[in-house]
């Protein structure tokens, strides 16, 4: 689902500094938006696309901190270099917190930039890529049968098959069968990573009963 | 040898008549043009003699003696004549002269036939004499013989004495006023009535129909009386005018004394310039000030004065129509320099007023040495130059995050742009027209940021106020340039409203600028955790005369009791303010004969600061 080619959006309101940034990092090889106002670029800017958003500190109608609040609560992942000429460290930490990759204070150097942007990318598509692996996860869960749903919570808890059998009102054998139908169903070739897949899904284990 | 009465009376009519012309010879010895005095003096001592010559002639003891006496007493009779004739020419002014001439003329004549012919004028021989006896038992001589035709010569002589002292006395009569009046009565009257008199006795006498000596001193002694009298009148008259010149000379010498006291101690120097434009008064103030003595300043060009670097355009102004002492002066007035000796030039205040006395026209010129003004003005201007910077200074810091923006955009857009040529000039297909775009691209910020740099080093100087002819809308521009971003950073809304072509006001665009971004900086302030969507106005508009600035905030207001207060130093309302800001601002305005207020606008305050334009023309 994610389009190829990573896209770094540049928001700033001076028209120089974006024309300057757009042209370095398309010397580096980088694909670039420009957005004069943070307004302009949350009505405009590709939300599918991968890639990280550079950010003055001081816009006009958006502070850089109050952008990055509207980004996340639309659900972007878009990590966020801020750019300021003056950082202080208050808002610096602020803005760290609230997940932005770098915070660079002006004029910037083209490695340091560069070395922000790849990190804020890889993040992007990292994060994109774990999110695909959820979706696939999720599809492969989704192919269970509530009794092999069940049987799943019950080995996440870390039960033995005899004992997963008492709790259910069956036999062992039976156990077994929904064991190696589950690890089929959800492409585990070890326990262990079925756990990490189940983990990844959202599906909890069930708490251990009370002898 | 004892007088008797007669010997007695005729020495004392000589000596009272003597008595009396010495005091006029005294008085012609202190006035010369007194010629009637001097006359007068010559009367009296002709009656003196003649009184002698009488007496002589009563006591003859021969008929040889009596006409020897007779012949002598026709001197001073001749001088009496001439003398009354010299009297009433120069006491009364009047008469008609060919009368005096030819009345003179015949005194002469009288004279000369007196001593040529017969034993005198009056006989032509005396034979006898007789004694006529007088009161008191004595006997006075009355002589006896043939008298001379030639007497009607003495009484032609008469007669035009007669006519003369009547045509001058009824002239002076005519004038009307009576002091002439009783002179012509007075005098007048009694030389006629006795020149009659005596005519009359002598005809009578000498004819022999009378048998009495001739007594005539009396009568000569009662001319001399109404003469005296006459001209005593005259002196104390004198006298009385001496005293009152003498008063009013004291008086004049008492004010003019007191004319000098005022202008030698009033503060200012005086000079009193003529209409030629020489100097003709000073004071030891204007001594003092030109550095020359008073003895060099009177009578010289007031040119003098006037330092040689206008004294072109001073001519040329001179040289006009208009050129009366007043013009002369006006290039002072305007420059206000003035030439001391040594060179220097003195910065002076100064006042002209033309004055117009009977005959002339001057100019009095008050100069006021204003170095010490002028020297207290330079160090309060210093002084307040001085807080105006620190006051600059300070607002720049709480500037300096924006002003860190304003200058790190541009770097950052030359950086950028710069590594970003390096790395096209890496690759292999290098795009040259993208370079060149760069290239221009990086000039352009470079410039950008210069321009920031030079509008901070502005005001970071530490300088006079230098004032020029200034666009109010490029002071505005600047400051909203440099407030720009922290007003982004505070989330205040600027706008502008700015009236185009307003005419230029004159002034210092940095101390202006700094009044500007205290007020801005100011309104941002008062709005802070006060209005949620803060928003500051600057407007530039023309007034009746003038042109003015506003700085229209939301952020409440100010109370009324304390919108004068705020401009007083070390009054605020911010909680680290120290109050100064306002105080420097109004101080900064004051300088450039501009007002600076504060009025509440129903959501907030607006500062206005407002300049007349008249004030420009100087």
């Amino acid at each position: 689902m994610t389009s190829g080619t990573p896209v770094v959006f540049v928001v700033d309101d001076d028209a120089s500094v974006l024309k300057g940034l757009k042209r370095l990092l398309c010397s580096a090889g980088f694909t670039s938006e420009t957005f004069a106002s943070a307004t302009e670029f949350l009505d405009r800017y590709d939300q599918n696309a991968a890639g990280c958003v550079i950010l003055d500190l001081a816009m006009p109608d958006f502070d850089g901190l109050q952008m990055q609040k509207a980004l996340t609560e639309r659900g972007s992942v878009l990590p966020i270099i801020f750019l300021t000429g003056h950082g202080d460290i208050a808002t610096s930490v602020q803005a760290m917190k609230a997940g932005a990759v770098d915070f660079l204070t002006k004029p910037v150097t083209d490695e340091a930039l560069f070395a922000a942007v790849h990190t804020a990318i890889q993040r992007c598509q990292a994060l994109y890529r774990a999110r695909e692996e959820t979706a696939i996860i999720r599809c492969r869960v989704a192919t269970l049968t509530p009794r092999e749903r069940e049987v799943l919570t019950h080995l996440l808890s870390g039960k033995l098959n005899k004992q997963i059998a008492a709790d259910l009102g069956t036999v062992e054998h039976t156990i077994k069968v929904h064991r190696a139908r589950v690890m089929q169903k959800m492409q585990a070739r070890t326990f262990a990573a079925l756990v990490r897949f189940a983990e990844r899904a959202g599906i909890a284990a069930t708490p251990p009963a009370e002898s | 040898m004892s007088m008797n009465w007669v010997e007695i009376i005729w020495t004392m009519m000589a000596t009272a008549s003597l008595t009396l012309g010495f005091v006029h010879l005294l008085v012609w010895f202190e006035q010369r043009s007194r010629y009637a005095s001097l006359a007068f003096f010559v009367i009296t001592t002709s009656v003196a003699a003649f009184s002698a010559s009488e007496l002589s002639m009563m006591e003859a003891q021969t008929p040889a003696a009596y006409a020897s006496a007779l012949r002598w007493a026709h001197v001073p009779i001749c001088m009496i004549a001439l003398s009354i004739i010299a009297f009433v020419h120069f006491h009364f002014g009047s008469g008609r002269r060919w009368l005096a001439y030819a009345a003179a003329a015949f005194r002469f004549l009288t004279l000369f036939l007196n001593f040529t012919t017969g034993e005198n004028i009056n006989f032509e021989e005396v034979t006898a004499l007789e004694h006529v006896p007088l009161w008191g038992g004595i006997a006075a001589a009355v002589p006896v013989g043939s008298p001379s035709l030639w007497q009607i010569v003495t009484q032609i002589g008469n007669l035009l004495l007669v006519a003369f002292v009547v045509d001058a006395s009824i002239t002076l009569w005519r004038r009307g006023d009576p002091v002439a009046r009783r002179r012509a009565a007075l005098v007048g009257g009694s030389i006629v009535l006795f020149i009659i008199g005596v005519t009359g006795l002598a005809v009578f006498i000498l004819a022999g129909a009378v048998r009495a000596p001739t007594v005539l001193t009396p009568g000569f002694l009662v001319i001399v009386l109404a003469m005296a009298y006459e001209l005593s009148w005259e002196v104390i008259a004198a006298a009385q005018l001496a005293a009152k010149l003498h008063t009013s000379e004291i008086n004049l010498r008492a004010s003019e004394e007191q004319f000098r006291a005022v202008v030698e101690s009033v503060p200012n120097a005086i000079l009193l310039v003529d209409d030629a434009g020489k100097v003709t008064l000073t004071n030891p103030q204007a001594q003092a000030l030109f550095g020359y003595g008073r003895e060099e300043l009177v009578g010289r060009q007031v040119e003098l004065l006037i330092p040689e670097w206008y004294r072109y355009a001073h001519e040329s102004h001179c040289q006009s129509d208009a050129a009366d002492a007043r013009a002369r002066l006006m290039t002072i007035a305007r420059e206000r320099y003035a030439l001391h000796k040594d060179g220097s030039q003195v910065p002076v205040k100064l006042v002209l007023r033309s004055m117009r006395t009977v005959d002339a026209s001057f100019v009095l010129v008050s100069l006021e040495d204003v170095t010490e003004q002028r020297q207290n003005e330079r160090t309060a201007a210093r002084q307040r130059d001085e807080i105006a910077h620190l006051s600059r200074v300070a607002t720049l810091g709480e500037l300096s995050g924006s002003l860190a923006h304003e200058i790190n955009q541009p770097l950052m857009g030359i950086l950028s742009n710069a590594q970003a040529a390096q790395r096209f000039l890496a690759r292999d297909d290098v795009n040259l027209d993208e370079v060149r775009e760069i290239l221009a691209d990086i000039v352009e910020d470079n410039k950008r940021a210069g321009e920031v740099i030079k509008r901070l080093r502005a005001l970071l100087k530490k300088g006079e106020m230098q004032k020029r002819p200034l666009d109010i809308n490029s002071v505005v521009d600047d400051v909203v340039r440099l407030t720009r971003n922290d007003l982004v950073n505070r989330s205040v809304a600027l706008s502008t409203e700015l009236t185009p072509d307003l005419p230029s006001v004159f002034g210092d665009q940095i101390h202006l600028q700094q009044v500007l971004l205290n007020l801005v900086m100011n309104a941002c302030e008062a709005m802070e955790s006060v209005v949620k969507t803060p928003q500051v106005h600057i407007r530039t508009r023309r007034t009746d005369g003038g042109v003015e600035i506003s700085v229209a905030d939301l952020g409440g207001g100010i109370p009324p009791g304390d919108l004068e207060r705020i401009f007083a130093p070390f009054v605020t309302t911010k909680e680290h303010g120290i109050g100064l800001g306002l105080s420097i601002c109004r101080t900064i305005i004051d300088a450039h004969g501009g007002r600076l207020w504060a009025e509440n606008n129903g959501e907030g305050a607006t500062v206005r600061c407002a300049f007349s334009l008249s004030d420009h023309a100087e």
